[in-house]
């Protein structure tokens, strides 16, 4: 059977199809409700994380607009899917910007991603907030339009460094990491810390998409380390605990807390090859009210970091609007440090910073991810780490310092 | 929204401008290339490096870039001249991969993962709403003479050797056809289109990182021909503008549908992309715009015997 497209017929039904694409414009362009929007990762490699963290920005705003909103408005959330791809994730950011007009873009996740879109966003005064990594984000000549709420590599890799000496008792540590925009720096800071009491280390930089990383491992047996450092996401360090059990492995295992967790005990599906690895991973105070309402929100006993780092970007966006009076960009921009650091009744979600702002009061916003104080640049100034181990298959805290 | 609807037209031209080169390389001369996105690496980093590290000319970089290009593309085809179908399009995927890993790990050469920010832009980006208006005249114009001048190639005898080694690469061959030069001028050609495709997004976006480039942009391309019609370069020019007009198109189809969550958007979009494919190749499935097949030319008149023309 063939189906004949006359030209006539084309072009009518691509002008329908333009007038679909406008039409939501129309019903868009009315003032009424305070827009932001979510770019998470909803499909692609960062897909495990990203539904969650959409979820997360739709229930706070609910919360809020249930206590009577910002400014006398409604919250409104856009979210977007950046399928972990920075060409698409401009194409959906552009959309955030020109068509729904939000004021704040929060929760990009790959570092590429978030490189891609932050100047989108500093050109057309929308406040970028992201969980990504990499050094170089905030030396973007971003003028202020970005925050980030997951610490940078520096004072990660002296963190990780430290705990693999505390634990191992030894002096050789092995350090495994598929290639991102942190893996160098964050090995650098990692060496530092161990020349500096004499020890050794070595990188390996392996390929995060291999079924098996049998080789690397190998590689690392031979160097004979009392502690390995597995750096990778949840995907590959579960591949990597399985082949590290098989070669039969007997030294320390520490790794961050997004990928040494529940579910990777849960998907290795063997109890004895993660019994006793050691996760980590920026963390407010045991029983903070902003980590257990995340818990709450995305049904975890323990959420995941990115989770709640972009509880914490809506909650700020909400109050610095609130705080300047205005429900821009620019006023999230100007304000989110007054709300965030800089002393105040202290408060860890936006329903009770909101109800403090208006009544004049000056707040101190401590969150689920941390204290949330950014330096000029927009990194954060300081961090507490949670440490966790694998014990008879579920995981147990070490403590928080 | 003008904005945006700009933006995305401008994004709709490179894509355009890709098509072409799918066009020339797989639907002309049957070589698949699911390697395309590595070309478009190339040319991305070859004209950020030249103009932001060693301060070249943003034209002189554009050029360079289909240099580096056409010179690549000659190095993959004589390194696959043993290789046809299946095992072409394997090589050539692990060629894009290869452009992938090399430009995350070798970090003294590319910026490593952290890709090269801030690459210099074609005309100011302070000029806002006008850099971008500026840009989708550029970029149109730029896939406009791509597309006219495969055009004028498809149909000149060049053109009608490289279908003929398509067919049938032995028959060409026995035909008197020089298969090998054809095959690498047209995967060199192809590999520099899509080189300049890259050089044009990277100072447009003015980012360029590794992560950028993955497989999935490749997929994209091999869409919008096979939706527009492969071996018609028109088809492919169309079928571009026509796949990310309909990849933008879904983002607002699936936010009209009640009560889903994110995600269930996110996926719903991927549905749409996919029934869609599954339709088109069922009720068109030469494309849009099928390929034409070229007319033989008229018999020459026969003069009677003894009179001269």
């Amino acid at each position: 059977m063939s189906l004949i497209i006359h030209r006539r017929q084309l072009l009518a039904g691509a002008a329908a199809g333009t007038a679909l694409l406008a039409a939501p414009a129309i019903v868009r362009a009315q003032a009424g409700p305070i827009r932001i929007g979510t770019l998470t990762p909803l499909t692609g490699s960062g897909g495990q994380y990203g539904p969650g963290m959409a979820n997360v920005v739709k229930a706070v705003a609910d919360e809020v607009n249930a206590a009577g909103g910002v400014l006398g408005r409604q919250i409104q959330v856009i979210s977007e899917d950046d399928q972990t791809n920075a060409e698409a994730g401009v194409r959906a950011a552009r959309k955030l910007i020109d068509v729904d007009k939000v004021t704040a873009i929060m929760g990009t996740w790959a570092s590429a991603v978030t490189t891609a879109v932050a100047p989108l966003c500093w050109e057309s005064k929308t406040f970028l907030f992201t969980v990504s990594g990499a050094d170089s984000i905030t030396q973007l000549p971003h003028n202020g339009w970005l925050v980030r709420t997951q610490p940078n590599t520096t004072l990660q890799g002296r963190k990780f460094a430290e705990f693999c000496l505390e634990v191992s008792g030894g002096k050789r540590a092995f350090f495994m990491m598929p290639q991102t925009p942190f893996t160098q720096s964050t090995f650098n800071n990692f060496k530092i810390a161990y020349d500096k009491v004499g020890g050794a280390t070595e990188l390996l930089i392996y390929d995060d998409k291999k079924p098996s990383l049998r080789t690397e491992v190998d590689q690392a047996m031979r160097y004979n380390a009392d502690c390995i450092f597995v750096g990778g996401y949840l995907t590959d360090t579960t591949v990597l605990m399985r082949d590290l059990f098989r070669a039969g492995y007997k030294g320390k295992v520490v790794g961050p807390g997004y990928s040494i967790n529940q579910k990777l005990v849960d998907n290795v599906g063997q109890p004895e090859a993660t019994e006793g690895a050691y996760g980590m991973l920026p963390s407010p105070q045991e029983g903070s009210a902003g980590w257990k309402k995340v818990a709450d929100l995305t049904k975890q006993a323990s959420p995941d970091p990115f989770a709640c780092q972009i509880y914490d970007h809506v909650n700020l966006a909400l109050m610095a609007m609130a705080q300047g009076k205005d429900a821009t960009g620019q006023g999230i921009r100007d304000n989110v440090r007054k709300v965030s650091q800089g002393g105040g009744d202290k408060v860890d979600n936006a329903v009770d910073g909101l109800k403090a702002i208006v009544a004049g009061k000056k707040v101190d916003y401590d969150g689920a991810s941390g204290p949330c104080d950014f330096t000029d640049l927009g990194d954060i100034s300081e961090v507490k780490f949670r440490y966790e181990q694998v014990k008879a298959g579920k995981m147990a805290l070490v403590r928080i310092a | 929204m003008v904005n945006y609807l700009i933006f995305i037209l401008v994004v709709a031209g490179v894509y355009a401008l890709l098509a072409q080169s799918l066009t020339l390389s797989w639907g002309l001369t049957g070589l698949v290339n699911l390697g395309l996105v590595g070309f478009f690496a190339i040319g991305a980093y070859a004209s950020a490096m030249t103009t932001k590290w060693a301060g070249w000319p943003i034209p002189l970089g554009i050029a360079f870039s289909i240099l580096v290009g056409l010179g690549v593309g000659f190095l993959v085809t004589i390194s696959t001249l043993r290789l046809r179908d299946d095992y072409l399009a394997i090589v050539t995927l692990g060629f894009a991969e290869v452009v992938r890993l090399v430009a995350s790990n070798e970090i003294w050469l590319t910026g490593g993962t952290d890709g090269i920010a801030g690459v210099p832009s074609i005309v100011p980006r302070a000029w806002g709403p006008n850099y971008h208006i500026t840009m989708l005249v550029i970029v149109t114009s730029l896939a406009i003479t791509v597309h006219l001048l495969l055009n004028h190639l498809a149909s000149s005898p060049w053109g009608r050797a490289l279908r003929a080694v398509r067919e049938d690469q032995v028959v060409a061959a026995v035909a008197g056809k020089p298969v090998v030069l054809l095959k690498a001028q047209a995967f060199s050609i192809a590999a520099a289109i899509a080189a300049l495709a890259g050089a044009i997004y990277g100072h447009y976006t003015s980012y360029v990182a590794p992560e950028i480039y993955q497989p999935l942009i490749t997929i994209y391309v091999f869409l919008a021909v096979t939706a527009g019609g492969v071996g018609r370069p028109l088809g492919a020019l169309i079928g571009s503008y026509l796949l990310i007009g309909f990849l933008e198109l879904t983002r607002f189809m699936a936010e009209v549908v009640p009560g889903v969550t994110p995600v269930q958007a996110a996926a719903t979009r991927e549905i749409m992309v996919g029934l869609a494919l599954i339709l088109l190749l069922r009720l068109r499935p030469d494309g849009l715009l099928p390929e034409r097949n070229q007319r033989a030319p008229k018999p020459v008149a026969v003069h009677p015997k003894g009179t001269t023309s």
